[in-house]
Order: C-alpha cells, then structure tokens, then sequence
C-alpha cells in the first residue's frame, strides 16, 4: 500500500502537480504514515529524479521549479506531523541567499533557493540589491552555515568579493562558507575570489551546497 | 501586440514606487492599482505622438547617424566580461587595455556604424563603471558613441557633461536604461529616467526580458510585456520633457530551458522582426540584437545564428542592429568577431537592399544585344557598371577560390583565419585623431567629480 502511494508521491512532483502533493501528503496521514519516512521514501524520490533527468539534460526548467514547489507544497503539510511527534525533518544546513548590491536581478537565485529548500536546507532569501552588511548580519543572526550570492550584471558581480572580503575581515569563514553563482560567474572568477563553491545551475547549486555542509552523500 | 500592450498597462501595470516621477504619472492621468501603476491609453499615445521620432546622434568628427532616414545601422553590445582569443581558442578576462583595442578595432570597421563601450575594465564600481566605459571610449573612436548603458540619475549629468567636451550635445547623445522585467520599474531607474528627460537626451531604454523566465513563453506575449516595459518610461520622459529623442529598443531573449541560459537560436531574429514592426507601427525608429549567438568559438553554430538573427530583423526593416563582435550571448567579445561582423553586416545590408525592377536592371535591350552579338556578358559595360554599383556583395574575407588554390597557395587559410589577420592589422596599424590634450584633461575631470559624488552618497 505504502509503496504504491510512494511511487504516487515522487510522480506528483515530477509532474510538478502541487494540488497532488498536497493531497498525498494529507492522505498519508490519515494512513498514519510516518512523515519523515513519506518524504524521503515518496516526494524526495521524485526531487532526485527530476534533478537527474535535468542534470542529464532531458528535463527543462520549468519542471525543475514545479518539482521544486511542488516538493515545498507538501513537506509544508508534513512538518506539523513531525512537530507533534517531536521530530523535524533533518536540516542539511542553512543558507543566506541574496542577490548583491546594485543588482535586482533574482530569477537564477530565486530558483536555487527553491532547489535547495526542495532538498532539505533551510533558505532565508532576502531579495535583491543587499549590501554586504545586510547578508552577513542575517547569517549571523540565523547561524547560517552557507552564504549564497547572486550577480547578473558584470558590473555587479565584484560586489561577491567584497561580502567575501568582509567575511575573511570579520574572522568568519570557514565557519561560513560561501556559494556564488549567477550569469557572468565563472570558475576562475571564483576561485580569484576564494569563494567556497560555485554551480551553473540550481542543480549543480544543491550538490555544492551539499558538500560544503558535508553530507555530500545525502 | 499593440491592443494587448495598451491593455497590460491601463489593466496590469507596472510595479512602481518613486515617488517624485509616480506624482508625474498621477497628475497626467495614471491610477494606482496596489503598487502598480496603470497607464490610460490616450496618455500612451499621446505621449507616442509627442516624441522625437527621428533622432540624430552625432560623433566627433561631425559624423551623424539619422534614425529613420531608411538607413541601417549597426553597432556593438556593451558590457562584455571577456575577451575570446580567436588564435589560440581561449578566453581571459579583459583588460582595460583591451577595452581601449575594442574601440579602435571598432574605429576601422567600415559598417560599424555607432560605437557603445564594449568591454567592462576590471575593479571599477558598478557605480562608476559606465561613465569609466564612456570615458575612455570617446578618445579611441570618431564616430557617434551610444552612451553606455545606465543605471543611476547622477550618471546622465556626467555623461552629457562628457559628449560636450567632444561636442555632442544632449540631444544627440543615446542613453539606456533597462527596466527589470517583469514589469518592474525601481527607484533608482525611475529617477534616472527623469533625469535623461531633463537632460533632453535620447532615451533608447532597453527592456531584456527572457521569454518563459521573465516573460512568457509565446514570443508575441513577451514582445507585448517589452512593449509595456519600453513604452511606459516614454511616457514618463514625455511628460517631463516633451518632444524629446524616443528610439524604440527590444532585447527579448528566450529561454534555453535545459541550461537556463539566453537563447540565441532563430527565435531572437523572429521576435527582433516582430519588434522593428511593433516599433514601427507606432512610427519608431527600432533598434533590437542582431548578430546573437550563444557559441563560444568562431564556428558552424556562431555563424548560422548570427546571420539569421542579423538578417530576420533586417528584412523586417530594422533601423539599428546590434551585437558587432558579441560571442556567447554578449558576455565574450573578439577582434577577429568584430572584422567578421562587418563583412556580414555588408551583405545583411546588401540583402536589405533588394533587387530593382526597372529598365536598367531587367536589361531587356543588354541581353538582345548580347544575342545578337558575342553572347556573353563579360565583356558588356553594363556587367562592369553593376559589379561597381553594388550589385554584389563583393566579400573582403570569404573564400571563394579553387580547392587547388586554397590548398596549396592560400595554405589553407580559413575566413577566420583572414579575420585575425585583418583585426592585428588594425590594431597595429589604425589612427585615431587623438583629443586635444584639454580634452582629455577636461574628461579627468568629470570623471574625477562623479567619482567623488559617487563616494559621498555612499
């Protein structure tokens, strides 16, 4: 019985269905399932799945960010469950995300966040335009363990270094690490500002993350 | 399109906060709907009617570029990170020593026609970086220089105080701003809107939403909401400055939706098409991408993509095309890619146009003389008088001899290959008449001031 709802579960999120999510989530605990035990074995399936298939370039976006709401969609019905039992859902780790300074673009950020909410990190996003202060004030007050930052703009994008070298001011890395990304990011631009990881894409995003968190198996 | 963009901004609206330019809008006519604001549509159009429609821009030399005139221009993106080594097939990031070479590469090319900042020098502020752009684009060329792209109101004071001192006056300078898609227009670039209205300049504001990211999917709604996005600070500027120098600009991009990034498959020419004749339907210059590519070398796919983006939009009537020298969707630039735009932009020119039709050109009484005579045209002076009147595109770069000439005397050598050539050629050999050290002395100084502005509002 469970694993034929399973199997429903990750279908619903690989066709993005938030309507459905919901309604399985609900229904697996009228069945008195164990919540944790419904996402991982049920909708995480589903989130893996469509993140390979994109990874592998046969799912586009748009189906990731459905995947990922729809993700978001139940695991906000399950929580409360886990909360009763005295439970919660094993955080992979917490995130700032932003975009920088001067920059109000947040498409690409917007979709990482939700790739890594969908995958099990808690995401505080604040928007666009955020100076350096705002970003490292709120990933100290939520003990943040990674910083991700987003630039469109190739005149924008020096602003990373400088939250970086704010960072390395302040004594706080390694204790943060931080994540960039955005269109003109390069790998050579991330490594000649010492950043701790860089993807992509909001796939590649979740994988870094992951392994900046060690829990790269997760 | 045009029905549905009056109807997406007198019903839908766009985001807007600022305060000084929303008491603008509301005096004229414009209601609030949350943090929206709607646009009437006899206050659209007649804002439409009002703008300078037929703007000139003029370069140092006194070269001018009339929008409108039937004209086709062509000019090159700005803002590129990279510069791509077309010799060795690799890429750094640019230098400000290349910014300088970008521009006088871009000097000698014949069809480049209007010179925009290309490249974004390394450890310059956002803040500071178009008017450092600017500022050292103007030394290195003679033609009109498209102001670079702005984002901030106190960049246009700087910027217009720059054209005088090579004697463009406002309104013959072009700036650009892009509002954020979709349908977003913030502080800053409201206030920097007002700004150019002031100053008189003309604004060739460049909406860039992604279809299926930023705008929808289906081209026609996104050229809709870049319509909405492009109209709506025309309206703003006409209200404060009437009559002031309008040119109808889209940068729609389309999703890849495999790899998120922008597209530049045939889908950029077809909706760059549809905007020249949106634009022109309101009676616009139009200026939209032209030659758009997402490849990363000189290569098969480079070429198709640009020549269709380029071509589509041309034969639709476009007034500027951009994108001389842009590889991978306008992060990467090279000098071998601006020679090879060039020659391109010829024969884009050359397709627009056209064939004529009229007794010279049917040649009903060349061709019975040629039947009655030698039977064949080589030795006509019709056939001389045509190949020296443009009938062909005569190419500078392409090859076009035998197997057994490109094998053995011609080692080979590729268009490419010809294209670096001419690009170090350029660099090594091209002039430019240089300012007057004034000039030059006057440019520190802007720059200098704007600097200090910069750093006070920190």
């Amino acid at each position: 019985m469970s694993e034929e709802l399973y199997k429903q579960m990750a279908q619903s999120i690989i066709d993005g269905d938030s309507d459905l999510s919901i309604e399985l989530a609900k229904k697996s605990i009228e069945l008195n399932m164990h919540p944790l035990e419904t996402i991982t074995n049920g909708f995480v399936v589903g989130v893996n799945y469509i993140g390979d298939q994109f990874g592998a370039g046969e799912a586009f976006l748009p189906e990731l960010v459905m995947a990922g709401e729809a993700m978001k969609a139940a695991v906000a019905v399950l929580e409360p469950e886990l909360l009763k039992l005295g439970e919660a859902r094993e955080i992979m780790g917490r995130v700032v995300l932003a975009t920088v300074e001067g920059d109000i673009h947040e498409i690409g950020k917007t979709l990482v966040g939700t790739m890594l909410s969908a995958s099990g990190f808690e995401v505080t996003d604040l928007g666009v335009d955020q100076p350096a202060d705002k970003i490292i004030g709120k990933a100290l007050e939520i003990d943040a363990h990674i910083i991700g930052m987003s630039a469109l703009l190739t005149t924008t994008m020096v602003r990373q270094r400088e939250v970086i070298e704010e960072l390395d001011k302040e004594g706080l890395r390694p204790r943060i690490k931080v994540m960039v990304g955005g269109a003109p990011i390069t790998r050579d631009w991330f490594q000649k500002i010492k950043a701790d990881g860089y993807s992509e894409d909001a796939v590649g995003a979740v994988k870094v993350a992951k392994e900046l968190v060690g829990k790269a198996d997760q | 399109m045009h029905e549905a963009t009056l109807h997406v901004m007198g019903e839908i609206g766009l985001i807007w906060t600022h305060k000084p330019s929303l008491d603008v809008l509301m005096d004229a006519g414009c209601t609030l709907k949350e943090n929206r604001v709607c646009f009437p549509a006899n206050l659209v159009m007649e804002s439409v009617a009002k703008a300078n429609k037929r703007p000139v821009i003029k370069g140092r030399n006194g070269t001018v570029n009339s929008f409108g005139s039937g004209n086709l221009y062509f000019h090159n993106l700005g803002g590129a990170r990279d510069i791509f080594d077309a010799k060795t097939n690799t890429r750094r990031p640019a230098t400000n020593q290349d910014a300088v070479d970008a521009i006088r590469v871009l000097d000698a090319l014949d069809n480049c026609h209007t010179v925009t900042p290309f490249f974004t020098p390394p450890n310059v502020s956002n803040e500071m970086m178009s008017l450092h752009m600017y500022r050292h684009t103007l030394p290195h060329t003679t033609k009109p220089v498209q102001g670079p792209g702005i984002q901030f109101a106190h960049e246009v004071k700087y910027a217009v105080e720059m054209a005088n001192v090579v004697g463009t006056s406002a309104s013959e300078l072009t700036l650009s701003l892009s509002p954020v898609s979709p349908l977003t227009m913030h502080d800053a670039s409201a206030a920097a809107i007002m700004a150019m209205a002031e100053a008189g300049v003309i604004q060739s504001n460049l909406p860039a939403p992604t279809g299926g990211a930023t705008s929808p999917m289906t081209m026609t709604g996104s050229i809709v909401q870049q319509s909405a996005e492009t109209l709506a600070p025309l309206v703003l500027a006409q209200l404060i400055n009437p009559g002031c120098g309008v040119i109808y600009c889209g940068r729609l991009g389309m999703l890849e939706p495999r790899t998120g990034l922008i597209w530049g498959g045939v889908e950029l020419g077809l909706s760059s098409a549809a905007t020249v004749q949106l634009g022109h339907y309101y009676g616009f210059s139009v200026n939209v991408y032209g030659f758009s590519t997402n490849a990363h070398t000189i290569d098969a796919q480079n070429a198709f993509e640009r020549g269709l983006n380029a071509s589509i939009p041309a034969l639709a009537g476009a007034d500027e095309l951009s994108g001389i020298g842009e590889m991978e969707a306008g992060v990467m630039g090279s000098h071998a890619q601006m020679v090879l735009d060039n020659e391109l932009a010829a024969s884009v020119m050359r397709l627009r146009t056209g064939l004529s039709a009229d007794t010279e050109h049917l040649a009903i009484e060349i061709i019975g003389n040629v039947m009655n005579g030698t039977r064949n045209y080589l030795g006509q002076k019709h056939t001389l008088k045509h190949i020296r009147a443009g009938e062909l595109a005569l190419t500078k770069l392409a090859e076009r001899n035998s197997w057994e000439t490109w094998d053995e005397k011609l080692e080979r050598k590729q268009m490419a290959d010809y294209a670096i050539d001419a690009a170090e050629k350029i660099l090594h050999e091209h002039q430019v008449p240089p300012l007057e050290n004034q000039q030059e002395k006057e440019l520190d100084r802007i720059l200098a001031a704007a600097e200090k502005e910069t750093i006070k509002k920190k």
